[in-house]
């Protein structure tokens, strides 16, 4: 209920627009109630004066209907017209918001959570509250308004075919409302189904080459075959129940309307109503009957939002990062002396990852972090760009601590080349500039060509304008790191974070790397996770990790001669050489 | 699409009974206005309660007539839609697993995975349209047409009016918006693409100080789809009020006319209301088509893709039974190999020769596209040689049946590959029959063994989707276990070590020596260390064999071979190996 409350302010702004819309759809609702009691005069004054018709009284009518018709769906428009700008607008700032919120958020908050999660809280959610706002309000206030409207019209034609009318009709919308809830259960299921079937194929086709050199094809098959049939069945029962409510309606309608038919002719000959009220009466049974459906199904529909409004709002209520030290210190020209302070951290309570750490690395310094695949290497990162603070302890930058500076301050102080290369869609030049929105051209050819990436960049179809992404594939691995490379370049940091790896590039690109690496790093306080043995013996300081925390730390021979786990890690890869 | 519906031939006697029910109800249906038409006419006119009450008994069958034969409609659509959706999805998934890598190099995993499952339901839910709507609105139509003009033939022109506004203002809207929905869906997608970046990029975003920037981005991109949806929906939702228009204005029509004509035939009393609902009934089967050919294009282009899947002639054919009898021993043999893809013109491996002997190593090395992986899928007949012949155990690749030249191979993609289901099911993938012993042996030589153990539940450990619950390091000991529980004839490593740390590496190297010594072990890496104790190394450049020796021979003799050493150690390193090898030589 909180997550509804705040999902109304949320609207607050809307208010007078949704207010207006409903005006509206009720106005549209009334005039169109009207519509069969006219005609039915009509027919009445065209009996009456039967066989000399009085078609002026006749026109008259027409021309009220006419103009009813027409004015009831000018509003009708006006109104959808109002809300149609009332859901982009609103969904507009719900997306606005989500974007602005996760460039708040604590990064912890997505190691912890997938992507897809919070995609779809911004697609999927935000969609389920557009629609249910444009299609909604409209729906429950026309279906009210004429609900209400017809069962007075229809009382005021004749009570007692009214009372017939009111008893079939709730009937009809109770089954066929029992029918769609035992439907959804089937459709949910259904989902499911279809879920666990989309991730065996997208598996098994991944998988393709392993499943063939296994010849496990035809075991592959029926598992598969297991789920496709069980959705086939799924599938066919969701569908047969909520395709018995369209019979189950008609049938219902039918004997309401057969009803109405009989007992209305016998009034009509009873002299009791005339048979132009008779006719009016029939339709307006017709009309009755939509809008109890729409009310009822509408409880689904605000389960929905609920729903959407509790995952975007819980995702809004996010607890921010903790605001930037105040007033924030600054440094004017960084030397490049980094120092941690009896460093504590941990990233859940019960398992400390560094323990009362403590080192200073002086100006120029290049430290080389190494340990065994997931040794926490990417820790120090973390704490030195401040995406995490430690727990205890602190970290200085020339003296001063970074937790009492701004975190744009700190981050501005470091270049960062990471394993996984991200690059956005856009240009390669707005790639390049992406940390220095100042750089002129001229700066990002020189970078480029310092960083041996240049001819890969002319090489493209439309050199620095090429379009480039992500996942796009004219241009490989290694080059893409080479354009982080050059990115950092342009940014121009005073020191540098380094991460080494480079499994999947090919001998002679990595050569390239490790030169521009070197360019980058010279002169320059850095931190390299290394991976390079040439790497980690040049450096000044080497940090050694082992299950999360640092366990040794030294320069190459020190190390060595230390004989701890840095020497059996060395000695394991060289062993034999 | 038609060609699609050929897998609706084992269901015809049930589309049979759908035609006919479906036609049943309309019938029945279109039965009941003319019956009120009598109620008012004959009855209540010439006051004979009566026939009243016989009418309506009459109306009452024919109503549980009608609701009955849509249920049977309904039941009948529903499940043919659904089996129809499993053949065609049963039939894909075999295609796509017997096809090699060569048949579907030009389809991306992904859209095969999209074909599917998303261009297979839009497909089912255009067929469940047709098998009712498709067959239901035309005989709507033309019934009640046929039924309006015999009930008022005066009114008919009432109905041309009809149709002609609502396919009028159906196909204005239509023209208004078909065309923008391409650039809404482009819009759409790259909404979607920002908000991706700045979840995936977050560390980068943030490292450069970019927030705002991206910001700005997304609100840009944001803007421009809220104005278009703005447009689009401001003209869609002109379609219900206008039908209502429409709607409304024809029962005025059809009552004001009614009326005129009271003096022709008083039948038009009853008459004018009966036309009125056959003439809703002929506008409603119209706009139910006009969806359904929306509907359409979008199913086709699906069946289309569909279809371009199905259609693929697989370029391997493979024997039913070995022919010959393969060598004991182990071997492979690559003779004057040749490989293009499909017209290509250029040669990715061309006069390939070489032989791998049993407890021997070959490894294969040289920069990204010179052909190494290439010409390790050969060898399973992931592609087929373009001309040379390949030879396992003294025996031609193409003289194999499949399963027997599988069982011989163990390969270990340079990606972890896992399956959903147990530790267990994973090892044994290839070895259905492994014993708990056989599989357990299998991953302590893996190196898998120790982190197997601490899993919640050991070798039942569940493994999820893709193996997404264990590290890459894991799932690729995992799969190397995999293919050492096969027991082949044959390892083909696919720089499957990358994973692994330096110490992990060397351990595992050391745990293989012992059962490799009657195998061939294949392995492609990237890094000098890992095959300088190979007793083959053949490298590779733009496709062509440009050294094959040992590690100090090739260091001797072969310039590609240095350039690739060179490039991986330190100067101090390198000029350490380059003395041995010449004390070596």
């Amino acid at each position: 209920m909180r997550t509804f409350k705040q999902f109304l302010i949320s609207m607050k702004n809307y208010r007078f627009r949704v207010i207006i819309s409903v005006v509206l759809a009720v106005g549209s609702a009334v005039l169109t109630i009207f519509i069969p009691k006219i005609l039915g005069d009509m027919t009445n004054i065209a009996v009456e004066t039967y066989p000399n018709i009085d078609f002026a009284a006749v026109a008259q009518k027409a021309i009220i209907v006419v103009v009813l018709f027409v004015v009831a769906a000018g509003l009708n428009y006006a109104q959808a017209y109002i809300l149609t700008i009332v859901a982009a607008r609103y969904t507009q700032e719900l997306r606005n918001k989500i974007i602005a919120k996760i460039a708040r958020l604590p990064i912890s908050y997505f190691d912890k959570h997938k992507y897809g999660d919070t995609l779809s809280r911004m697609s999927n959610d935000v969609d389920v509250l557009a629609t249910s706002l444009s299609q909604e309000i409209t729906d429950v206030s026309l279906s009210l308004t004429t609900l209400i409207g017809v069962m007075v019209i229809m009382l005021t034609i004749s009570v007692p075919l009214s009372l017939v009318a009111f008893v079939v009709v709730p009937i009809s919308v109770l089954v066929v409302g029992k029918i769609t809830n035992y439907a959804q259960k089937y459709f949910v299921e259904r989902q499911n189904v279809l879920g666990t079937l989309n991730s065996t194929i997208e598996e098994d086709y991944a998988g393709q080459i392993i499943i063939k050199s296994n010849s496990h094809e035809v075991a592959s098959f029926k598992e598969f075959s297991k789920t496709n049939q069980k959705l086939a069945k799924i599938t066919f029962k969701a569908q047969v129940l909520s395709a018995l409510s369209m019979p189950a309606t008609q049938i219902f309608t039918n004997l309401g309307y057969i009803a109405i038919c009989i007992l209305g002719g016998v009034f009509v000959i009873q002299g009791r109503i005339n048979i132009g009220s008779l006719q009016a009466f029939v339709q307006y049974v017709s009309r009755f009957n939509r809008p109890i459906t729409e009310v009822a199904s509408t409880t689904t529909t605000i389960q929905g939002l609920l729903a959407s409004s509790k995952r975007i709002f819980e995702f809004l209520n996010l607890s921010e990062e903790e605001p930037d030290f105040s007033p924030a210190q600054t440094i004017d020209k960084v030397r490049g002396e980094v120092e941690f302070h009896n460093v504590n951290f941990s990233y859940n309570k019960d398992a400390p990852v560094i323990r009362d750490f403590s080192m200073k690395v002086e100006p120029g310094t290049n430290v080389a972090i190494v340990g065994p695949t997931g040794a926490g290497k990417t820790t120090i990162i973390n704490l030195l760009m401040r995406f995490y603070d430690p727990t205890s302890g602190y970290i200085t930058i020339d003296g001063v601590p970074t937790r009492e500076m701004k975190r744009a301050d700190v981050r501005k102080m470091f270049g960062m080349v990471l394993q996984d290369t991200w690059l956005f869609s856009g240009t390669v030049e707005d790639n390049l500039r992406y940390g220095n929105q100042s750089a002129t051209f001229e700066d990002i050819v020189r970078a480029a060509k310092s960083s041996n990436v240049h001819h890969v960049i002319e090489a493209l179809p439309k050199t620095y304008h090429s379009e480039i992404s992500e996942d796009s594939d004219n241009i490989s691995a290694g080059e893409k790191q080479l354009i982080t490379i050059a990115r950092a370049m342009v940014a121009n940091p005073p020191m540098m974070i380094l991460d080494e790896a480079t499994s999947n590039v090919d001998t002679r690109t990595e050569q390239l790397i490790q030169d521009s690496f070197e360019k980058l790093t010279h002169g320059r306080t850095s931190f390299v996770i290394a991976h390079r043995l040439s790497t980690i013996r040049n450096a000044d300081l080497i940090l050694v990790m082992r299950d999360g925390a640092i366990v040794e730390q030294g320069n190459h021979e020190s190390l060595l001669k230390a004989g701890g786990f840095y020497a059996e890690l060395y000695n394991s890869q060289f062993a034999d050489s | 699409m038609l060609k699609l519906l050929k897998y609706l031939r084992p269901y015809w006697w049930q589309v049979i009974i759908l035609l006919v029910s479906t036609g049943a109800q309309v019938y029945a249906t279109l039965q009941l206005p003319a019956l009120m038409a009598d109620v008012i006419n004959k009855g209540i006119v010439a006051e004979d309660v009566g026939y009243i009450w016989r009418t309506g008994g009459l109306m009452l069958l024919i109503a549980v007539v009608a609701a009955a034969c849509a249920f049977l409609a309904s039941f009948i659509s529903a499940k043919v839609g659904a089996e129809f959706a499993k053949d065609v999805r049963a039939d894909l998934y075999a295609k796509v697993l017997s096809l090699n890598l060569a048949d579907t190099k030009d389809f991306s995993t992904a859209s095969l995975i999209n074909r599917t499952t998303n261009d297979i339901r839009q497909v089912q839910e255009t067929v469940m349209m047709m098998l009712s709507v498709m067959l239901l609105a035309p005989m709507f139509c033309i019934i009640s047409l046929i039924m309006a003009i015999q009930t008022a033939p005066d009114m008919t022109w009432i109905i041309a009016v009809g149709v002609a506004a609502v396919i009028v203002s159906v196909v204005i809207i239509m023209a208004l918006v078909l065309p923008k929905f391409s650039i809404f869906q482009k819009l759409v997608d790259k909404i979607t693409l920002l908000a991706r970046e700045n979840l995936t990029g977050l560390r980068v975003i943030r490292a450069f100080n970019n927030e705002k920037l991206e910001q700005n981005k997304f609100e840009k991109t944001n803007s421009d789809l809220t104005k278009l949806s703005i447009f689009l929906d401001k003209v869609l939702k002109l379609e219900g009020p206008l039908i209502n228009i429409i709607f409304n204005g024809l029962t005025l029509l059809c009552a004001y006319v009614g009326i005129t004509l009271l003096n022709k035939d008083f039948a038009y009393l009853g008459n004018m209301s009966a036309f009125a609902q056959y003439v809703t009934y002929v506008m409603m089967s119209f706009i139910m088509l006009s969806i359904l050919f929306v509907m359409l294009p979008r199913a086709n282009v699906c069946a289309g893709r569909i279809n371009e899947v199905l259609n693929i002639d697989s370029k391997i054919k493979w024997r039913a039974e070995t022919v010959g009898v393969p060598e004991k021993s182990p071997s492979v043999e690559f003779r004057k190999v040749d490989f293009r893809y499909p017209g290509a013109e250029e040669k990715v491996l061309d006069d390939i020769s070489f032989t791998a002997k049993v407890g021997e190593t070959t490894a294969f090395i040289g920069s990204t596209g010179s052909g190494k992986s290439t010409l390790i899928n050969l060898v399973p007949r992931f592609y087929e040689a373009t001309s040379g012949d390949i030879l396992i155990n003294g025996i031609n690749i193409k003289d194999y049946s499949k399963d027997d030249l599988m069982k011989r191979v163990g390969l270990v993609p340079q990606k972890g590959v896992l399956f959903a289901g147990t530790v267990k099911s994973n090892i044994a993938f290839g070895a259905q029959s492994a014993t708990k012993e056989q599989i357990r042996q299998a991953a302590r030589i893996a190196q898998a063994d120790d982190f197997i153990q601490k899993l919640p539940g050991g070798y039942s450990a569940h493994i999820s989707q893709g193996g997404a619950n264990v590290s890459g390091g894991q799932k690729q000991r995992i799969s190397i276990a995999r293919a050492i529980c096969k027991n082949p004839d044959i390892f083909i490593f696919d720089d499957s070590f990358s994973a692994l740390d330096m110490k992990t590496d060397a351990k595992l190297r050391a745990a293989l020596k012992p059962i490799t010594a009657d195998m061939v072990t294949l392995i492609v890496a990237q890094r000098v260390n890992t095959i300088k104790d190979a007793d083959q190394i053949v490298v590779l450049d733009d496709g062509k064999i440009v050294g094959k020796g040992k590690h100090f021979e090739l260091l001797g003799k072969c310039p590609v071979y240095r350039d690739i050493v060179r490039s991986q150690l330190s100067d101090k390193e390198y000029k350490k190996e380059m003395r041995l090898a010449n004390a070596d030589v």
